[in-house]
């Protein structure tokens, strides 16, 4: 069971982070980016190419990420700019980011070849005991990344002026741009730092994977699924509570159900939370969260 | 400057939001330190004018000049780094945020002179004292005159050149209409030039030096508070239903 729970934690950190990703973007422009798994997909197959080529796996590790961020900046700018520029209010940007990410997802095939490559283990070949359960040091590695994303993001969001420009850019675009805001720079730079963190999910779960150009897709749902879960788009640090949820319901169905259930239980779990909270199980929206009103002295 | 110490010059502004204008052949001017108001009904496009100036509309054709500089190609984000800022219809505040945050977004183009953003978020509390009591409280649980406030204070706060402010008056108590128009005068008082925006004949004639009347999209007629208070009821009625 403690090891259970410990898999599952791990795993859904990746998946938490995977999902901030994809809500802060959404969070900022009101767009869900669904090349976002490319992104996860990119860094993997930047560190896996260098570390093939001779290359320290940690130099890798630095410059996967960065090759996401670019990405997501280039995401924005050919999937979602030109879409919002031409009607704020368009949907558009659901064919243009998918689109985006088949396009690059086939690029780097055709680049770098569809096989699967291996990737270094970094820490993952350090195995620490807690009691009966064992977890190794990439697992603690990424809860601890984890923890630290979701702590950085609300200091950003609620201590920055950069944090409040953006919830300002999020309420209404227009009215930051008439006190001075460039919201172009802040939509990029929010697509950025997505493309960063689904670039850091994506090496730290690497070593128990393979890089393969086609793995982000799968990613991509799962990092949804947290998202919407958690109530992501009302606040992303909610979408690493809810990936940290999705990981122990699919590890737990693995354990107690059977493989396969993994992959079909935590949608079930998706839609009887939505029904229940539709904007997440970590959003005002849930009863158990809610503000109650003070009581009568 | 600009001739005559015009800090605002607006020719021949046409502009809409679709493939219709809604106004046509706008021409105005606003003289440094002077209050101007449109007057006009519903709809007749004062709003769309104010858009204008602040670069908001998408189609627009004209030339706005603020100051010595041609803005007509600046962006909105540009036109409100020190030229305009503007106090919109509904006042439109950052809902979630604190009115001080509301405030100090006002200055995001000053992020960079910390004391100089003190400097104006001191004189904005000055204005409107309790501001400075609600400053930790959430924008939206204030009332509306109290939301006005903070909506002109985020305006002063970008220190531009002309400010402009979308029916202040609108949806208040008869009580916070007063606080704002005497906050208005008070900012006339510190040399402020102004473009107001009204439907309340009454308030814009507390405020302003002249008035322009909107009707159907176009000025049509320029005049001044002192003819509106002879000819009041006629005018009214001859424009603004």
């Amino acid at each position: 069971m403690f090891q259970m729970m410990l898999s599952g934690l791990t795993i859904g950190a990746i998946y938490g982070l995977l999902g901030m990703a994809l809500s802060i973007s959404f969070y900022v422009t009101r767009v869900i980016n669904f090349a976002q798994g490319q992104m996860l997909m990119i860094a993997i197959i930047v560190a896996a190419c260098l570390s093939e080529a001779g290359f320290n796996p940690w130099l890798g590790v630095a410059l996967g990420p960065l090759a996401a961020c670019v990405l997501g900046v280039a995401s924005y700018f050919i999937g979602v700019r030109p879409i919002l520029k031409a009607d704020r209010f368009s949907f558009g940007w659901m064919v243009s980011t998918l689109g985006f990410g088949l396009v690059v997802e086939n690029a780097i095939a055709y680049a770098v070849g569809p096989r699967s490559r291996g990737f270094p283990p970094l820490l993952n070949d350090i195995p620490i005991r807690l009691g009966d359960a064992v977890i190794t040091g990439q697992q603690i590695l990424a809860l601890l990344v984890a923890a630290f994303a979701v702590a950085a993001l609300e200091f950003v969001r609620k201590r920055t002026l950069f944090g409040k420009v953006g919830m300002a850019t999020a309420a209404d675009p227009e009215m930051a741009e008439s006190i001075g805001a460039n919201t172009m720079i802040v939509s990029a730079v929010t697509f950025a730092l997505s493309g960063l963190i689904a670039g850091i999910a994506g090496v730290l779960i690497a070593p128990r994977t393979f890089a393969n150009p086609y793995l982000g897709g799968t990613f991509n749902t799962f990092g949804f699924v947290a998202m919407m879960i958690g109530g992501g788009p009302e606040n992303p640090a909610n979408a690493m509570y809810g990936g940290l949820l999705l990981g122990v319901l699919a590890e737990g169905a693995n354990s107690y159900i059977n493989s396969q259930a993994s992959d079909w239980f935590p949608f079930l779990i998706l839609v009887l939370v939505l029904i229940v909270t539709p904007r997440g199980l970590f959003s005002t929206s849930n009863p158990l969260f809610r503000p109650r009103p003070a009581r009568p002295a | 400057m600009s001739s005559a110490n015009n800090i605002l010059e607006v020719s021949s502004l046409a502009g809409g939001y679709g493939r219709f204008d809604v106004v046509r052949n706008i021409t105005l001017r606003l003289r440094e330190g002077e209050a101007v108001g449109l007057l006009g009904p519903n709809g007749a496009g004062k709003t769309t004018i104010l858009r204008g100036i602040m670069g908001l509309l998408k189609q627009r054709v004209g030339t706005i000049r603020i100051g010595d500089t041609d803005v007509t190609m600046f962006p909105t984000h540009r036109i409100a780094r020190g030229y305009a800022a503007i106090a919109p219809e509904g006042r439109r505040l950052f809902a979630d945020q604190t009115v001080e945050d509301n405030l100090i977004l006002g200055a995001w183009h000053r992020r960079r002179e910390p004391q100089r953003v003190q400097a104006l978020l001191d004189s904005v509390y000055a204005l409107f004292p309790v501001l400075r009591e609600y400053r930790h409280r959430q924008s939206s649980f204030l009332s509306g005159g109290e939301q006005q406030m903070v909506a002109i204070g985020r305006m002063l706060m970008a220190d531009p050149l002309i400010l402009l402010l979308d029916e202040p008056s609108i949806g208040l108590s008869p009580v916070a209409v007063d606080i704002v128009v005497k906050a208005l005068i008070e900012l006339r008082r510190r040399g402020a030039s102004l473009l107001l925006v009204e439907q309340r004949v009454d308030v814009a004639a507390r405020v302003c030096d002249r008035l322009y009347v909107i009707s159907g999209g176009e000025i049509v007629e320029e005049t001044t508070p002192e003819v509106v208070g002879r000819e009041g009821a006629e005018l009214i009625n001859k424009y603004l239903g």
